[in-house]
């Protein structure tokens, strides 16, 4: 009987160490690397309620750096290029290239390992099973929320390099929100020639976000979302108009505030919520500016930090 | 159960309701017909690429299946003289009372009361597709995501939606 017990405590304690397996994280450490490391191409198709999209990515490591390109192979052919932080993305409907620069004192796309750690204190991550995506075995890395404020993910790596192959977004119900996955993949063989863009952009409009790290005194949260806290913030510009920028993230989901000043032009934006798969937009007005919160996460979470937004008086000099 | 599969449509309805009222989308044959007959019918108003074989057809079918839309006379009427103007016109009543009642998908949410916090409580459970104008946020906000540590570039996909397919169905 109490052979019994002690087997059923056991049982208990290796069902506890499950849900938060080293093997786990040792697995998000190895997606992690062969993102960083790996040339790669391959063709990956988003998928996100009915809609669906297949996309070309080509990745190009040299030493000393990478360029990395996505193309949109459905309908207009867009296209995105990375080279280090910078990010072009060429619109070719109405001949403009964006470009923004992750903001330089920021080391991203990269994660340190104890941030890759830190993931264990909103999410429960466990080995799923094995199973074969593309051609490639692949092992399943789940994470499951601690709570209601974020997606749960299924992530499947590849065995033998860790290159994640596909990636679903989880709701509360176990419902799937949206996912990638790669229909043909090959690793390496990659050269810097179909890292270039297809698209010219002679005479096309640039739009440069200028971002410029910045300390935001005058705009915070009354309260912050549990798991979440600010890791940038800073001022850019969109179209032509100043925006300010704080991002809030729990490691894995991010959450994006913008706040600009409602001038005559831009007043008739929409206020509310707005969905696209696992994004959700919250727009509203909070002291003569315009606040739009965008982030990877259920509509709640987006909306709870919308409504914390709230302007700080700068104090009487 | 019309109204209310407008409503659902419209994203109107909270979570509750939404969900009883796609339940008995799922489960009841004539709502599951109102259901992409109210569509097709908002795919014909956006001007939407496809539209599915048989639209007009089966749209006048259905309307000329609900005797309650004609007057009782109507009924006494032989039928055989009748059937295809009377659908014809009940489809253009249908036609025009959807534009006059029914708020297009992509016309976004309606602006929040003075209090947006008690707004924000209970998010309806059929949300409307961000307007293009959202690519420039979603771009920004990108870059920022964690998850590109674990993916790469992929995500960047959705900061690029197609103009023309940015009010598809989303769901």
């Amino acid at each position: 009987m109490i052979a019994r017990a002690l087997a059923f405590a056991a049982g208990l304690a290796a069902g506890a160490a499950q849900a938060q397996s080293p093997d786990g994280l040792a697995w998000l450490r190895k997606i992690h690397d062969a993102t960083q490391k790996l040339s790669y191409t391959g063709t990956f198709v988003f998928q996100q309620g009915a809609r669906s999209e297949t996309s070309r990515i080509t990745r190009y490591v040299y030493p000393g750096g990478d360029i990395e390109r996505l193309e949109v192979l459905d309908g207009m052919p867009r296209e995105i290029v990375r080279q280090g932080n910078m990010v072009r993305c060429y619109l070719p409907d109405a001949k403009v290239v964006k470009v923004d620069r992750r903001s330089p004192d920021r080391s991203f796309p990269s994660l340190l390992p104890e941030q890759v750690n830190a993931l264990t204190r909103n999410y429960d991550i466990s080995l799923g099973e094995l199973t074969r995506v593309a051609g490639f075995e692949c092992r399943a890395v789940v994470l499951k929320p601690k709570d209601n404020l974020r997606y749960g993910y299924r992530l499947y790596a590849d065995t033998a390099s860790g290159m994640l192959l596909k990636a679903v977004t989880i709701d509360a119900r176990n419902g799937t929100v949206e996912q990638f996955m790669f229909t043909q993949l090959t690793i390496g063989h990659v050269t810097r020639d179909m890292v270039k863009p297809r698209h010219q952009a002679r005479g096309w409009r640039i739009e440069d976000a200028q971002t410029v790290p910045a300390h935001l005194t005058d705009w915070g949260l009354s309260s912050e979302l549990p798991g979440f806290r600010k890791v940038v913030e800073l001022n850019r510009r969109m179209e032509s108009r100043p925006v300010s920028q704080m991002v809030y993230s729990d490691g894995l989901a991010a959450v994006s505030v913008f706040i600009e000043a409602l001038d005559a032009r831009h007043d008739a934006a929409p206020n509310g919520l707005a969905a696209m798969g696992a994004i959700h937009i919250y727009t509203r007005e909070v002291a003569n500016h315009r606040v739009t919160v965008v982030g990877e996460t259920p509509a709640a979470s987006v909306q709870r930090i919308g409504n914390a937004v709230e302007y700080r008086q700068p104090p009487p000099r | 159960m019309k109204d209310r599969i407008s409503a659902l449509m419209d994203g109107e309805l909270d979570e509750h309701a939404a969900e009883d009222a796609l339940n008995q989308v799922g489960r009841d044959a004539e709502a599951g017909e109102t259901w992409r007959t109210y569509h097709m019918i908002g795919d014909l108003l956006r001007e939407d690429r496809v539209l599915s074989p048989g639209f007009a057809a089966r749209v006048s079918e259905r309307l000329g299946a609900e005797p309650t839309v004609l007057a009782p006379a109507a009924a006494r009427t032989p039928r055989r003289w009748f059937p295809l103007p009377v659908a014809a016109a009940a489809a253009a009543v249908a036609l025009v009372a959807w534009v006059a009642f029914a708020p297009q998908r992509d016309v976004q949410p309606p602006a929040p009361a003075p209090g947006p916090v008690a707004e924000a409580a209970k998010p309806p459970a059929v949300v409307p597709r961000p307007t293009v104008a959202a690519n420039d946020y979603l771009l920004a906000h990108q870059g920022f995501s964690p998850r590109v540590a674990f993916q790469g570039m992929a995500p960047y996909v959705r900061t690029v939606a197609d103009q023309r397919g940015a009010d598809d169905r989303g769901q």
